[in-house]
């Protein structure tokens, strides 16, 4: 071996074409095949290291946890809930994106950069991989999915799902996770992806800022409150295909995003800057479909359905009550009959006029600013007008109606929900349904009426509900009656059920009476009822008339207290606050 | 030395005019070589350029003058850039593992990156790189639970992947303990197909011990290249041994016969002349070119 002056070596046998410095064809022909193989390839290890990661499973937990407490809190039904488990894959989006950004800045981050150059997969076929790898997190997503519909089917779902909102959610998962890849591929260091996920958060926690219908464009709304107080779902609201499409949309150009950053031939190159014009219209048309307004045909129809329940709802008798509910809701029936039943069972007579069950929309559940975005004040303020006829904003001593979206689906709250129900049921036996009070008015107090513990006694025997129900306040709250102060007394289950009507306000000696009566046997009680039942009905039979008549001792009631929050309720006040005198319930 | 090639019996990479600048220090100037196949040794002192040279053979980085030729192909060319890289098997200096990856998750990686994308085919070269540097029983281990010389030796593996007809090693034998080096200077000697292969390193007795070609790089030029008996030779009736130091000498040192070993143009007082060693000869050149 010498050293010489540096002319060229001699090409040899089994060595590529050296000498004239050109390679054959057949070395540089690359073939496609290879490339897509080496791409699904890095695809099937990127995928389960998504799938198995931590922060995935955390995302998973949590947005499970999400879906958990949203759809809990509320009555099953589909076009509500179907946006509600979306909101759990947001979650799971967030920490997808932190996972993918890890993922796609794990080279740079682990000083491998110089290695991974040298490697014949470029690094826009990483890219593609890692892109195509976001297979994994789609088990996570259908997962909470598939969890959230069981759950939702389970207790009682009413409606059906809808495919594009729950792909919606599918799609919203996938596109965090092409976010991820874009910022990976510029910024490696793991905050740049914990910022990632908090800033798709971010119009979230600030979409009560938004306006109108540009509620829709941010991820996820997660609350979506109006949709489950309505009695169905309605065309076009909220706008799922133009989501669906927006989503996408962000997807493709989040990956275009990626991919330029990483992709260097100049075909490659031509091929993204189309896709990325693609994309950018796709969002675009996704975003005017989302801010148009909802159809006046499907808004006059809802209005309708509001304003004039009966031209919709489907009406059955049973045990001489009618029992009026939306299409699709029958299967509440019997939840409430048991509590009407149990009441009636024990009543020795009934009024004359039939009691009716109903349901209604509660015109303080629609909020115009986003169901009726885009739409004449005029038009507007004309549907308002025909909502506020609703059949509930007319006193009745006949009749109470529920709220949609407010009957729970189990648990203590649908234990709260039947005595509320057979309570009301109660107060219609007992007459203490005004038909004079408007419910928005004040309600009136029986004070010292002997028929409000004899409701109360009823609703209680009705349905058993828990003692924690039933506590009362110890005199927190109180009413000014005729310039006394009355405590009053509200089931500690709270409004569950939101029953609309013209209830009283009912008091706490009333309450502690009940609470005496259930401890007597009792046939005794309902002996001493029947007899005089028309004695007890009048308004002028008092508690103590009562008690001595079942043979026990008036109950002390707590003097008003001087501390407390108010509860907030028409006529409620806390002790020692100035407020508006009630009326006194008359027959 | 400007220009110095390696008269080879199969020249497959060829380097000419390579200059490469990081700022005002010029780390490449005007550097040919030729390789063959077979392994070549690159000594040079830190910041003489080897470790800038090895990641241009790599594609990894791009001079600023001057070309390469890999095969025939010129990594300028997207295309022929690829088509080297299929054939490259590279350990840079400073390799950070993906800590979290066991062993052989991480080489199935790096096999996929090398498009090896058959599954069977993946796995065998998976478990015969694993045995090649005896870690086939590690191969579940995380790789953040593996010392410092067993990582080498992974970065070693995830290297000889696919069999590389062009194997570039940036200092493989740091951290490896005497066992270990010996091993490697096995392995690769056996390398099947006799690939080119250049490996930078510090230690003159690895080069000595299994690299037919040496190029010493000083100051980003070529001051030698040639056999290792030849690098030696550069140092013949320079290299002394002695009892007494003599600070003519260019180098002195005490061996561990407690005697003086003497570098330098001038005998001390009573001293012997001795064989030259690769070492000699190296630091002959890397006195004559300033860097001591």
């Amino acid at each position: 071996m010498t050293a010489t002056g540096g002319g060229p070596a001699l090409p040899a046998a089994g060595t590529a074409a050296l000498a004239d410095g050109h390679a054959p064809a057949s070395l540089i022909a690359r073939s496609r095949d290879v490339r897509l193989r080496t791409v699904l390839g890095l695809a099937r290890v990127e995928a389960p290291l998504l799938a198995r990661s931590l922060l995935a499973l955390a995302g998973l937990i949590a947005g499970g946890a999400v879906v958990w407490v949203l759809i809990a809190t509320m009555q099953p039904l589909w076009w509500s809930a179907g946006w509600r488990i979306g909101a759990g894959q947001l979650i799971l989006g967030m920490t997808v994106l932190a996972a993918a950004q890890l993922a796609a800045g794990r080279a740079r981050r682990d000083s491998m950069t110089d290695l991974y150059a040298s490697f014949p997969a470029t690094a826009g076929t990483r890219t593609l991989g890692y892109l195509v790898g976001l297979a994994g997190a789609v088990p996570a997503s259908l997962v909470l999915l598939g969890a959230g519909a069981v759950v939702v089917q389970a207790r009682g779902a009413i409606g059906s799902p809808s495919v594009t909102v729950l792909a919606a959610g599918v799609v919203l998962v996938i596109a965090a996770g092409a976010v991820g890849i874009a910022i990976g591929t510029r910024f490696a260091h793991p905050l740049a992806g914990v910022i990632g996920a908090l800033l798709m958060f971010l119009p979230e926690a600030t979409s009560h800022l938004s306006s109108g219908a540009g509620l829709w464009l941010v991820p996820w709304d997660i609350l979506q409150n109006q949709l489950g107080n309505l009695p169905g779902p309605l065309a076009g609201y909220p706008p799922a295909g133009g989501h669906l499409l927006e989503l996408a949309g962000v997807a493709l150009l989040a990956g275009v995003v990626a991919l330029a950053m990483t992709v260097r031939g100049a075909w490659a190159r031509g091929g993204l800057a189309v896709a990325g014009v693609v994309a950018v219209p796709v969002i675009a048309f996704a975003a005017v479909a989302q801010l148009s307004p909802v159809p006046t045909t499907e808004l006059n129809h809802l209005v309708t359905e509001i304003a004039d329940p009966a031209s919709v709802q489907h009406c059955t008798t049973a045990n001489d009550v009618r029992y009026c509910l939306y299409p699709g809701f029958g299967r509440d029936l019997l939840s409430l009959e048991a509590p009407v039943d149990g009441v009636l069972a024990r009543v020795p007579a009934r009024p004359g006029q039939a009691l009716t069950v109903g349901q209604i929309v509660a015109p303080q559940d629609i909020t115009n600013e986003y169901l009726f975005y885009g739409h004449s004040q005029q038009q507007v303020t004309r549907w308002n007008a025909q909502i506020m006829r609703e059949p509930a904003s007319v006193p009745s001593a006949s009749a109470f109606y529920l709220s949609v979206g407010r009957w729970p689906a189990g648990g203590g709250r649908l234990a709260d929900a039947h005595f509320n129900v057979a309570l009301t049921a109660a107060e219609w036996a007992v007459r203490l349904l005004s038909p004079d009070t408007l419910p928005t008015e004040q309600p009136c107090v029986p004070v010292d009426q002997a028929r409000e513990p004899i409701a109360i006694w009823l609703a209680i025997l009705a349905t058993h509900p828990p003692a924690s129900g039933l506590q009362n306040d110890g005199g927190m709250t109180a009413v000014e009656v005729h310039n006394t102060l009355v405590p009053t007394w509200t089931n500690a289950g709270g409004p569950v059920g939101q029953i609309n009507g013209s209830a009283p306000q009912l008091t706490d000696a009333g309450y502690l009476l009940a609470k005496a009566m259930t401890s007597l046997p009792e046939q005794k009680v309902s002996q001493v009822l029947r007899g005089t039942w028309a004695t007890w009905l009048n308004e002028h039979t008092t508690d103590a008339r009562l008690a001595a008549a079942l043979g026990i001792r008036m109950p002390s009631v707590p003097k008003p207290s001087l501390a407390g929050p108010g509860p907030g309720q028409p006529g409620l006040k806390t002790v020692g606050q100035p407020g508006p005198q009630s009326p006194v319930c008359t027959s | 030395m400007d220009q110095m090639t390696l008269n080879v019996r199969t020249a497959v990479v060829r380097v000419d005019g390579l200059s490469r600048r990081y700022g005002a220090t010029r780390a490449l100037d005007q550097v040919d070589l030729t390789l063959e196949r077979g392994i070549t040794g690159l000594l040079g002192p830190n910041g003489a350029g080897k470790t800038t040279l090895l990641s241009i053979l790599a594609t990894v980085s791009e001079p600023d003058a001057g070309r390469v030729s890999a095969f025939g192909l010129d990594p300028r060319d997207a295309a022929e850039r690829v088509e080297i890289r299929r054939r490259l098997g590279y350990l840079p200096q400073e390799l950070g593992y993906h800590r979290h990856f066991t062993v052989a998750a991480f080489l199935d990686y790096v096999a996929i990156l090398k498009e090896i994308t058959d599954r069977r085919r993946r796995a065998e070269e998976v478990a015969r790189v694993l045995a090649a540097v005896g870690l086939e029983d590690r191969a579940r281990s995380r790789i953040r639970a593996l010392s410092g010389g067993m990582r080498q030796r992974l970065g070693i593996a995830q290297a000889l992947l696919g069999s590389p007809d062009l194997l570039i090693l940036d200092e493989p034998t740091a951290g490896l303990d005497p066992e270990q080096r010996l091993r490697f200077r096995e392995l690769l000697s056996g390398l099947p197909g006799d690939p080119v292969t250049v490996l930078s390193t510090h230690q003159a007795d690895d080069i000595a011990a299994i690299c037919p070609q040496v190029v010493v790089l000083l100051q980003g030029q070529v001051h030698f290249a040639g056999t290792p008996s030849e690098l030696a030779a550069t140092a013949a009736g320079r290299a002394w041994a002695a009892g007494e130091r003599d600070d003519r000498a260019h180098l002195s040192w005490r061996g561990g016969d407690n005697r003086w070993r003497h570098i330098g143009d001038h005998p001390p007082a009573g001293a012997e002349l001795v064989s030259p060693t690769v070492e000699d000869g190296y630091l002959m050149l890397s006195h004559a070119a300033g860097g001591r």
